[in-house]
């Protein structure tokens, strides 16, 4: 891939117009039927339009070349061919029982009135772990920090053990096992 | 909460936990966040040991008003809180769930795994539904 963007570098410095559009679509070709099968019966056919769909992060640059510009072709090189045919949409990663588990026992051991060798999953906030009433709305308060939503006040009294907020926001966030 | 009104404990916890999310609103920086978040948890604690329910009282509705006097005019909500941005956004697609029953079998036979089982979930639902006897009176 690395000869093919010096040729390409060094081609379209050459030559320009037509015989550019050419050069640079059988190079793109090339490169992405490296990466992609798929890729590059769509590349074949958005080579001549626009080439805005493939390479998103050089949809510029190809268009420039497509359109005859001298354009620096530094940020070509160096940098790999991210051939994305599929939408992405932001979200975060899905929720499971165990990183649920694990991020509740995280925030709980950060906490300071907490020893960390004495919790537990089933450990009672104010029975076990000698907490206040002011501390547990604390620890709430925490969970809804790390999680991104709010506990309501009549709920968030009752949850007692880090057992039953991991099973709350099990329910809240429809994970299941 | 099973009564219909709040105890003093509740509404003391209730208290606490807005005030420290309209401090948050306040101050951005999170150190400076944790100072006065420990300053109200000191202001909290020195006053919880009191036993005359009067005293209490006072003090809960003295700290209701200074609550008001102080909150922060745009707090931060999380999305699905109510006030948030996303709250009930997604309300109008949530289908109840006798709507499956009406799907087409071909749709049906997208998810054969789920459908399969919930013939046995109805039936379970209809063993151990709750008897509601209508001649008691509560």
């Amino acid at each position: 891939m690395e000869d093919s963007v010096s040729r390409m570098r060094s081609g379209s410095l050459v030559h320009c117009g037509s015989g550019l559009r050419n050069m640079a679509a059988r190079i793109i070709a090339r490169c992405v039927r490296s990466l992609n099968h798929r890729a590059v019966c769509l590349n074949s056919i958005n080579t001549a339009a626009t080439l805005t769909a493939a390479p998103l992060t050089h949809g510029r640059t190809f268009s420039q070349l497509t359109n005859g510009h001298k354009s620096p072709l530094a940020q070509i090189s160096g940098s790999s061919f991210q051939v994305f045919q599929w939408r992405q949409y932001g979200d975060l990663p899905p929720l499971t029982l165990e990183t649920i588990h694990d991020r509740v026992l995280y925030v709980l051991k950060l906490y300071d009135k907490i020893t960390p060798e004495k919790l537990q999953a089933t450990s009672h906030f104010m029975k076990d772990l000698g907490l206040d009433s002011l501390d547990q709305v604390e620890i709430i308060m925490a969970m809804e920090d790390e999680f991104g939503f709010e506990i309501p006040d009549a709920d968030a009294e009752k949850l007692m053990t880090p057992q039953e907020i991991v099973q709350y926001i099990a329910d809240k966030k429809d994970v299941y096992e | 909460m099973a009564a219909a009104y709040l105890t003093h404990h509740q509404k003391v916890l209730r208290l606490y936990k807005k005030s420290l999310r309209h401090i948050e609103s306040w101050c951005i920086f999170r150190d400076k966040y944790r100072f006065y978040a420990c300053l109200l948890r000191a202001r909290f604690d020195e006053n919880k040991h009191e036993k005359d329910m009067m005293k209490a009282t006072m003090m809960l509705k003295a700290g209701e008003e200074e609550f008001w006097a102080n909150q922060h005019p745009q707090p931060y909500l999380f999305p699905d809180s109510p006030g948030g941005t996303s709250y009930e956004r997604y309300e109008c697609y949530k289908v109840p769930e006798w709507c499956l029953d009406h799907w087409h079998p071909s749709e049906k036979a997208m998810y054969p795994d789920y459908f399969a089982k919930r013939e046995q979930w109805k039936k379970l639902r209809m063993r151990t539904r709750p008897v509601i006897n209508l001649n008691i009176l509560e």
